[in-house]
Parts: structure tokens; C-alpha cells; sequence
């Protein structure tokens, strides 16, 4: 094999091994028949596939991922009647809590630093149940500050006669971080379990350095 | 220098050179294999196979390392070694002929491989059923689509693949009023309403749905149960200044509308698209079970197919009997939400061929070959037997 040859064989080679590298798209145009808009899905389920049915998970917003709190981590024991639902990233911890007239959500979640402090966080829950924001001066007479296990919670039960829904909250700074447990369902099914929520709080314990 | 041209050569043409690349090969599947556990077939293949060489990561740095030869090295080093022994050694002669023909047929082979690895394009289309669709998508790739809305009756769509994202280069296309300048792209991302995220960063978008989202970078995934969800930040810039950050993903799985210069327009990030030159229509999807049991026999999809100008047809699509049609290939791929959505696997592959062309003319050559060696025996055996008597 001459020299010429060995040199067509490496540039063969460079070349060969080079093509890979060209799977670049490029831009195109084209016309199509007018498509529908898949339907925005309610802000709340935050639903976000619309149309056709797509495999895989990724279905919606509400269970992704998101900075939690890292570091140590709160125990709970929650009532026996209260359907633990599988975790996501972005809750610590997930049940159904069901009543006569229906299913109240139960979320737990951790957040780095205060999140906003403790006004933008209860006028974000407040909204959520449809009540107008408070001003700071209204905070002290709209929360119940309880003391736990040596955890300060900060303790809020909202309820709308218009939306017919209620929201029991607590926040409770830890660590670098801080928790929340929100209970938010139908007004009946909610206040039906403040006794069984506030128990629940009770049970609320500082758990091992990690 | 003849010295070393000759040691060059001597290295190509070497039989060890197989026997190595043979073992590496077989080492590489192996590899391969243990890790298809965590990465899924798909990221296995663009790991160890569709790679030069296998990389790594050096421990405690983000630095890739190489740290065994990949697919391309290996197939690329034996096409090479395969060619090279064949020219130096053997002479074509007619008695040579079959061993020429299955060299022929390996190279094919080889090459069949490495051009499938490049042309290949794997789409599915979701269909409910009832559900009609006239394009496929990728289930990996996306893009962002810019559509002129302005029309009644049709939409003209302007698409930017993930590549250009991702390098960030602007795009001024001829049939935008406007520049697509690429500010940010994230392969994987997690998207939240903002209000339920109040510790997150502030947010690059400053039109559309953008400012009330917050977006965590996620890291990829290559797992066969899970989904990339890509994104972006993309500013639109028109000669009069900017309309404005948009943050697109494909989680938002609707698109986002403004006007300029007189026109309707709107922007979304969508899985890659592929129009198909017919529509399909699920007719039924079926999954068939053997009786008393859950274990699957059969799924299937009756698909109805409507070309326009050209009429429509049904099709029973199922395992092992795909329909082929417009250069596609349709596989009954999976299914989903309780039987009620089929999944169909759309390959093309301009390359399909060549498997096939090598297995015969491999076949062939062998043939030839001990065809002349068959002969070559009956005759000895004669003569011996001639000599005997």
C-alpha cells in the first residue's frame, strides 16, 4: 500500500468518524390547516399536556420539581383515615383526606429561607380560598401561634362563603427553611377535620440530622 | 519512511486487529448492557454505540473523560481493517469470488449500521381513539414553532429545531417580521406557577405566560419511563425594538398569542413534528389478553388512512406486522390511558435496505464458496478413486 493510499485510508477514516458531528437541523417553513388550541387546563391542577393523551410522566405542573428545603426533616404521623398519596419532588409529604361530602387535599412542602415571610404567605393562601389580602396590622388577630415539640407554628384556618372552600395552614420555620402543611378541600370536609389536623400538628417532631 | 508506511499497513491488514476489535466489541455490548438498566436503550446506544468513545466522568469534576472505544471507533476500525486485509491479501480470481462476495456482504453490513445510525428517525404518533392526526412527533427532540395565525383557514408555521436553541444562534427567517433570538435552553425543566414557588429566581421572561412561571433546570433523563420536558427563553426582536421574552416549554403543552405588524402570531415549544403526507384516524385499539389470565396476545390498531385526492383505507396495524407506507414504517409501538390511546412507532430509514442486500450477498458468497470446495472434493475423490481402480 503506498503512501497515497495510506493517506485517501486516514482521510476516509477522519472523515467517517467526522460524519456524525453534521446532524444539524435547520429552520423550516411550511403551511398547514388551521389547528385548534388544546384547552388550557384549571390553574389549580395545572395540567399542562391538553389535547391527545402523551405517554409518559410529565403530565402536569402540580408534581414537579422544585428547591426544597434540603438539610434535616420533619416526622409526622398522620390519622390512619387519611390516604398517604405517593410523594413528589416537589411535596415532602401527600394525602387524601376524605369527609362525607368529598376529598380535602393534604400537602406538606419545604422551601428554602422564609418564602416571602409570613404576610405573603398567608395573603397567597388567602387567595387561594378567595378571601382579600390582610394588611401586616391584621396579621397578629388572623393566626394562632402554637408552640410543639419546640417547633413555633404559625397556625390559620380560611374558609369563603363564596368559594365554599377552606384552607388550614401551618408554617413552621426549621432549619434553613420553611414548612408548610395546608389541608384544602371542600368548607364541610375541611372543618370536619380541624380536630383531626391540629392532632396532627401535635405529632409534628424535629427528625434526625441527615 | 517505507519502513513506517509499511508498519502502518502491516497494522490494518493485521488478523489480530479483528480478533482485538472483535473483543472490544464484545466487551462494549456487555458494558452496554449492565448500564441499560439506568440508562434506557436510547441512551445506551448514544453512550456506547453512536460515540467515538465511551465517556466518563473524571470523579469530583465535571471533566469527560474517554474511557473506552465507542461503536463508531470500533465498526469504523474494523470496516477499515476488513477493506485493507481484503486489497492487500486476496486477488480477484473466479476461485476467490465467494470469499469477495461475503467480504462485500460484511462490509454492506457495516456500513448498513453506520449509515442507520445516521439517517434513522424514530417519531410516534399518540392517537386516541377517534382521534385523527396528520404529523408524527419525537418523543426526544423539540422545537419551537412560530405561527402566523393570521389566515382563516390555514397557518403558516415557521420551525426552529432544538439544535439552533441550544447553540443559541438567532434566527431571521423570511417569513418572520421579527428576530428569534435564543436567550436560554434547558434539555429537562421543571415548571411552577410562581405563586406557589415565592422562594424562586426571578424569571428572564417578560411577555406571555413567562413572569407567572418559575422554571427549575432539571437533569436529563435517558430512562425509558420518563420524559424530558425542554425549555426556553427566547426573545422576539422586531426593527422597532424587542416584543419581549417568552419562556416556552413543552410542558406548557399550550401555545402562547400576540400580534405584530398587523399580524396574529403564536409561539410554542412542541415535540419535533413530522407532517405526514396522509391523516390517520384511530379506528379501535385492542388488547387482547390470553382468557383467564392478564397476560397480553395481541395489540393492535385499526387505523383508517385518508390521502387527500387519493381516497381513504383501513389498516390493521400489530406486533410484527407493521403498516409501510410514504417511505414509513408504522409499529404498534405501546398504549396508554386504560386502552384508550394507541402509540404508533414511525421509522424512517433510507438505509433499511442494506441489512438485507448484505445477508444476501454474504449468503451468496458462502454459497460460491463452498460450492467450489464441494465440487472441488467431489473431483479429488473421483480421481482418487480413478487412480485406485
Amino acid at each position: 500500500m503506498g503512501i497515497r493510499r495510506q493517506a485517501i485510508t486516514v482521510l476516509a477514516l477522519a472523515a467517517m468518524f467526522a460524519l456524525p458531528a453534521c446532524r444539524e437541523g435547520r429552520v423550516t417553513d411550511y403551511t398547514v390547516p388551521k389547528e385548534k388550541d388544546p384547552e388550557l387546563p384549571p390553574a389549580e391542577a395545572g395540567g399542562a399536556q391538553g389535547g391527545d393523551s402523551q405517554p409518559g410522566p410529565g403530565g402536569g405542573m402540580a408534581g414537579t420539581a422544585v428547591p426544597t428545603a434540603g438539610g434535616a426533616s420533619l416526622l409526622w404521623t398522620a390519622p390512619a383515615a387519611w390516604r398517604q398519596k405517593p410523594a413528589t419532588a416537589m411535596r415532602k409529604g401527600s394525602y387524601d383526606v376524605p369527609g362525607a361530602d368529598g376529598v380535602a387535599d393534604l400537602s406538606i412542602t419545604a422551601f428554602p429561607g422564609d418564602v416571602g415571610g409570613e404576610l405573603a404567605n398567608l395573603n397567597r393562601w388567602r387567595g387561594q380560598v378567595g378571601l382579600p389580602p390582610l394588611s401586616d396590622a391584621e396579621v397578629p388577630g388572623a393566626v394562632v401561634r402554637v408552640q410543639s415539640n419546640g417547633l413555633p407554628f404559625v397556625v390559620v384556618d380560611l374558609a369563603s362563603a363564596q368559594s365554599q372552600k377552606r384552607l388550614l395552614g401551618a408554617i413552621v420555620p426549621f432549619g434553613d427553611g420553611t414548612w408548610f402543611f395546608k389541608l384544602m378541600g371542600p368548607d364541610k370536609v375541611v372543618a370536619a377535620q380541624k380536630t383531626a389536623f391540629l392532632d396532627f400538628l401535635r405529632t409534628v417532631k424535629p427528625g434526625p440530622a441527615p | 519512511m517505507r519502513n513506517l508506511a509499511l508498519q502502518f499497513r502491516d497494522f490494518f491488514v493485521s488478523l489480530k486487529l479483528t480478533i482485538g476489535l472483535l473483543v472490544l466489541g464484545i466487551v462494549l455490548i456487555f458494558l452496554a448492557t449492565l448500564e441499560q438498566a439506568d440508562l434506557g436503550v436510547w441512551g445506551v446506544q448514544q453512550k456506547f454505540f453512536y460515540s467515538l468513545f465511551v465517556l466518563a466522568k473524571l470523579p469530583g469534576t465535571s471533566l469527560l473523560l474517554p474511557v473506552f472505544p465507542g461503536g463508531y471507533f470500533i465498526g469504523g476500525m474494523l470496516f477499515l481493517n476488513l477493506a485493507a486485509a481484503h486489497l492487500h491479501r486476496f486477488k480477484l480470481t473466479w476461485r476467490k469470488i465467494g470469499i469477495w462476495l461475503t467480504h462485500v456482504g460484511l462490509l454492506i453490513l457495516l456500513v448498513g449500521g453506520f449509515l442507520t445510525s445516521l439517517l434513522q428517525q424514530e417519531f410516534q404518533l399518540v392517537l386516541d381513539q377517534g382521534g385523527t392526526k396528520n404529523y408524527s412527533e419525537s418523543d426526544r427532540t423539540c422545537e419551537l414553532a412560530v405561527i402566523d395565525t393570521t389566515d382563516a383557514r390555514t397557518d403558516h408555521v415557521v420551525a426552529i429545531p432544538e439544535g439552533i436553541l441550544e447553540a443559541g444562534d438567532p434566527v431571521q427567517h423570511p417569513a418572520l417580521p421579527f428576530r428569534v433570538v435564543p436567550k436560554a435552553f434547558y434539555p429537562n425543566a421543571a415548571l411552577q406557577m410562581r405563586r406557589d414557588a415565592p422562594g424562586a429566581p426571578p424569571s428572564l421572561a417578560t411577555a406571555g405566560m413567562g413572569p407567572q412561571i418559575a422554571l427549575t433546570p432539571l437533569a436529563v433523563t435517558y430512562k425509558e419511563d420518563d420524559r424530558n420536558m425542554p425549555a426556553a427563553y427566547v426573545e422576539l426582536v422586531g426593527t422597532d425594538g424587542s416584543l419581549g421574552t417568552f419562556l416556552v416549554s413543552t410542558e406548557l403543552g399550550m401555545p402562547q398569542h400576540f400580534d405584530y405588524a398587523g399580524r396574529s402570531w403564536k409561539i410554542v415549544l412542541r415535540f419535533e413534528r413530522r407532517y405526514l403526507p396522509f391523516s390517520v384516524t384511530l379506528v379501535k385499539f385492542s388488547h387482547d389478553i390470553y382468557p383467564g389470565t392478564d397476560i397480553p396476545r395481541n395489540f393492535s390498531s385499526r387505523v383508517r388512512l385518508a390521502t387527500p385526492g387519493a381516497g381513504e383505507r383501513e389498516v390493521l396495524i400489530y406486533m410484527n406486522n407493521p403498516l409501510r407506507a410514504a417511505g414509513l414504517t408504522f409499529y404498534q409501538q405501546s398504549f396508554a390511558n386504560e386502552d384508550r390511546t394507541s402509540i404508533l412507532q414511525v421509522v424512517r430509514n433510507p438505509s433499511w435496505t442494506l441489512p438485507y442486500v448484505a445477508c444476501a450477498t454474504i449468503t451468496l458468497g458462502l454459497l460460491v464458496q463452498f460450492g467450489f470446495h464441494l465440487i472441488g472434493f467431489f473431483r479429488r475423490r473421483s480421481r482418487e478413486e480413478a487412480a485406485r481402480t
